[in-house]
């Protein structure tokens, strides 16, 4: 996480491939600076105790810090509503409803209170794309993967090819869809369980000595 | 027809032949949802004089336009259904919140109606358009907890499941429907689906709720979250002073008990502070609610892991708790709910309370291992009431005079002297399992009262036990300590405790009296608000008042929505001067259907409803007391009432006892607000056919007791 003062943009670059590289995964056992735990609004403690994720977005570092969700699926409603003009769970592209009774050895039904939103890691080659037989899944200006709907047969190639089943075929539009990266479920969480950061404060924080 | 809002169809399950089949619901949207096309359909198709139990019984589990929509609080789910415990076995309604409702909404139902009775234990499978009912044998027995488990791993993990437990199946008539988040129906839909051999239900839809206008949606879910909402019961200022707020809770306690310093002690890990949550500062609304503290004392910051609730809502008001000494007694140590069973476990333990783990914890410690039994059970508790009798036999000595000497003597009473969470479980079980005299608790509060020969004094005495609010056997529900002869009336309507919160939200929200004053009078004119303990004699704006809430409520239960966040009444902007907005409901049901509602219009809606349950209770009393009226025996009020707190005066300051000439003046102008007849209490042909309910009025002639 450490690195020379001064570069500006590129080290904004460097932090964003560093991340991308555990995006999804829990960061534990990464010691974070003071001014970057105060960033992501959480602590050491929470970091070693596999309760913070991150996802790389190209606009910014993703934070889920699962002690925080309280399972009110705001980020489903308002990435549906934003993306797809209707409500609804099933095709949120963010993942909490499938998460709260069970999820592995967690869940409510599992005698824990741990769930939290799941999305799309934005993988730099990513198997949903990868597997797509219409080469309709591509990284847009910004990087961030989308589904062509165009070119999108509704097959569920993707959605069975990636590791996390994040691509959602819309039973309605007989299309898929995955995170756009919109940051609408960020911006209505009402627990802060969801943050986005700006790679270039994450670059800047980066560069305090840990 | 699907349209905005609307599923657009109903689903009917018959038990009996294993019909599935679905229904166009065109033609009831004008009954809203839920508990308004559950009225119209129970009595359509249920013949009143049927009993809960029998064959041809049937409930509806309904949900609205406005669930699963994405509107703030639109997570709940209600059932109509016929009563097997209140007097008149009239129409009443379970409720409950969760995950569950919005999911038959995106299956693509508006509601189901469940008929006729299966031979053996099975579930019922709603996966979007594949309906099945499924064998549930193994799950027979299981408490709810286990139920809800097992139907999710047959399942899939998408599904939303809910079930009843013990208390159900052996027909008990205090029972409720569970899900695995505490969230529960009660009033004896346990029982129902009992005796239909109906364990649970599973539920997974991958369709949406479209919306006619997404845009307004978008900006009124903003405006209501920014500008509106305030913590559980729309409390609208902290309860602790916050630097951003101009006010804090008068007395220092309300459900906005999120505060600097008070914690998530238990979240994984580590603590997570409550902090200050601003008005407009969408990110932190969940943190506002931290209810264990307002439930159990500070002390409960010591065992809370997070905060849960329902789908769609960002006050988090179900306490979730990791009560790690209840190991000790081999119990269970998580549990979540929000509402009497984590609040009243020390009624069963009238010796007194011990610590546990920290000072001043004993109460929170039993309320944990209680809350967690009485779920997986499906124990109801007809809020409250099953604590109050059980706390009466013991504190008068009637329990040893009642029971029979060995029934006396099994009962494990030095769990009871020694403060064992063990011994609030116990007696639980006796109940959900029907053991013994002492489980007459379980069958209702009219049936102690008829067992043990207890007569109507037992309803009039003065007694903190005695909460009674009418003689059908159900307690008040926020009556006259917030809200006089308002809170009183809308207590008399119903056929289970009201479940109204309109007035107690204001009444307790913290606000200083003057603010929350204006702001009513600002709605509804002057004199319709008294302080605390200072109330003033009945008048016609007060009779405004009462009618605004009661029809409001069953757009609550229809919509569905919230009744304990919805009107939003109050505010906690200092800009707005505290004032909420009650067109809102009005706007998300336009923006939401793309039909034109006015606050007006929205009101003769719900209005109609209302007037359904009117007529529907008249004519239950009619067939099993041969009453011609209301007004003196489903709406007769006990004697504590008039008689509590003998050093006071009514109207006095510092006393909530009421006055009897005041109150039938109360009636006299409700009911005439209300379009009834005065002496009667029944509504008129008149005012039915102003609702189209002219089948009703003839109804009502046909029985003799259309009023004159």
């Amino acid at each position: 996480m450490e690195r020379e003062k001064g570069q500006g943009f590129l080290d904004a670059q460097m932090t964003r491939r560093q991340f991308l590289k555990v995006s999804g995964k829990s960061i534990a056992g990464l010691a974070l600076s003071a001014s970057m735990l105060s960033l992501f609004g959480c602590t050491q403690q929470e970091v070693e105790q596999d309760q913070v994720r991150t996802w790389a977005m190209p606009q910014g570092l993703l934070v889920v810090n699962e002690a925080k969700c309280t399972g009110c699926q705001r980020c489903e409603i308002n990435c549906t509503l934003f993306n797809d003009g209707v409500c609804s769970t099933y095709i949120s592209r963010v993942k909490i409803g499938r998460n709260l009774n069970m999820h592995g050895s967690d869940g409510i039904q599992n005698q824990n209170f741990v769930y939290f939103p799941d999305t799309c890691r934005q993988c730099e080659d990513p198997a949903c794309g990868n597997a797509c037989p219409q080469k309709a899944i591509y990284a847009n200006e910004q990087g961030i993967k989308v589904v062509d709907q165009e070119k999108c047969i509704g097959c569920g190639a993707c959605v069975e090819a990636c590791p996390w089943h994040m691509p959602t075929v819309n039973p309605e539009t007989k299309k898929s869809s995955k995170c756009i990266a919109c940051g609408a479920c960020v911006a209505g969480c009402p627990s802060g369980a969801l943050s986005i950061i700006p790679w270039d404060a994450v670059a800047a924080a980066a560069q305090e000595i840990v | 027809m699907a349209t905005y809002g609307w599923a657009g169809q109903i689903l009917r399950i018959n038990l009996t032949t294993g019909a599935i089949t679905t229904e166009d619901d065109s033609h009831l949207q004008k009954y809203i949802g839920g508990m308004g096309m559950g009225y119209r359909i129970i009595y359509d198709e249920v013949p009143m004089e049927t009993r809960a139990h029998d064959e041809g019984s049937k409930f509806f589990m309904g949900v609205g336009p406005l669930t699963g929509a994405g509107v703030p609080c639109s997570g709940r789910m209600n059932i109509s259904f016929l009563s097997s415990w209140t007097k008149g076995y009239s129409i009443l309604d379970a409720h409950m919140g969760g995950h569950i409702g919005p999911q038959l909404k995106y299956a693509g139902y508006d509601g189901v109606i469940v008929e006729g009775k299966s031979a053996t234990p099975v579930y019922i499978k709603i996966d979007d358009s594949n309906v099945t009912i499924e064998d549930a044998s193994d799950m027979w027995g299981k408490g709810t907890f286990e139920a809800n488990k097992m139907m999710t791993e047959l399942c899939g993990r998408e599904f939303e499941t809910a079930s009843i437990g013990p208390a159900g199946e052996n027909l008990v008539n205090y029972s409720t429907l569970n899900t695995s988040f505490g969230n529960s129906a009660g009033a004896g839909i346990g029982a129902v689906m009992g005796s239909k051999k109906l364990k649970g239900i599973a539920i997974r839809g991958t369709g949406s709720v479209k919306i006619a206008d997404v845009a307004e949606l978008r900006r009124l879910n903003d405006y209501m979250l920014k500008d509106l909402i305030g913590a559980n019961n729309n409390h609208n200022v902290p309860a602790v002073p916050q630097s951003w707020a101009e006010y804090s809770a008068v007395g220092g306690k309300n459900r906005w008990s999120g505060a600097p310093g008070r914690m998530w002690e238990k979240a994984e890990g580590g603590p997570i502070d409550t902090g200050e949550q601003p008005c407009g500062d969408i990110n932190k609304i969940a943190y506002r609610c931290l209810k264990g503290v307002f439930d159990n004392g500070e002390v409960a910051t010591k065992y809370i892991v997070k905060m849960g609730g329902c789908s769609s809502c960002p006050v988090r008001c179900y306490t979730q708790y990791e009560i790690d000494v209840l190991s000790d007694y081999d119990l269970p140590i998580n549990t979540c709910n929000t509402c009497m069973p984590v609040i009243s476990a020390q009624m069963f333990y009238p010796s007194g309370v011990k610590d546990f783990k920290y000072e001043g914890d004993g109460k929170l410690v039993l309320n944990g291992a209680m809350s967690h039994a009485q779920d997986d059970l499906g124990v109801w508790c007809n809020y409250g009431n099953l604590y109050r009798e059980f706390n009466w036999l013991c504190k008068t000595g009637k329990i040893k005079e009642f029971l029979p000497e060995a029934e006396y003597n099994s009962i494990p009473w030095e769990w009871e002297k020694n403060c064992d969470p063990r011994f609030c479980v116990e007696i639980l079980r006796r109940i959900a399992y029907k053991e013994g005299e002492l489980a007459t608790l379980g069958e209702g509060t009219i049936a102690v009262q008829e067992k043990w020969n207890l007569g109507q004094e037992w309803m009039d005495m003065v007694d903190s036990n005695n909460q009674n609010i009418t003689y059908n056997g159900y307690p008040k529900h926020h009556g006259p300590e917030d809200s006089g002869q308002i809170g009183m009336l809308f207590n008399l309507m119903y056929n289970r405790d009201c479940m109204i919160h309109h007035l107690t939200n204001v009444e307790n929200s913290g606000a200083p009296y003057e603010v929350s004053k204006k702001v009513m009078e600002g709605f509804f004119g002057e004199g319709c608000y008294d302080a605390k303990k200072a109330y003033t004699p009945m008048n016609r704006n007060k009779a405004k008042v009462a009618k605004w809430a009661f029809n409001d409520k069953q757009f609550h239960d229809s919509a569905t929505v919230c009744n304990w966040m919805w009107p939003m009444t109050q505010s906690p902007s200092k800009a707005r001067g505290y004032a909420g907005d009650l067109n809102l409901e009005a706007d998300f049901m336009t923006a939401v259907t793309g039909v034109d509602y006015t606050r007006e219009s929205l009101e003769f809606d719900s209005e109609r409803i209302s007037q359904m349950l009117r007529v529907m209770t008249a004519i239950s009393f009619n067939i099993h007391y041969g009453a011609t009226e209301l007004r003196n025996t489903h709406d007769a009020i006990p004697a504590w009432v008039f008689d509590k707190e003998p050093d006071f005066q009514a109207f006095q300051e510092g006393t909530i006892k009421m006055d009897r000439e005041d109150m039938e003046l109360a009636k006299d102008m409700f009911y005439e607000e209300m379009g009834w007849d005065i002496k009667t209490g029944i509504p008129t042909r008149a005012t039915l056919e102003k609702f189209d309910l002219a089948e009703m009025a003839d109804d009502l002639a046909k029985r003799g007791i259309l009023p004159a």
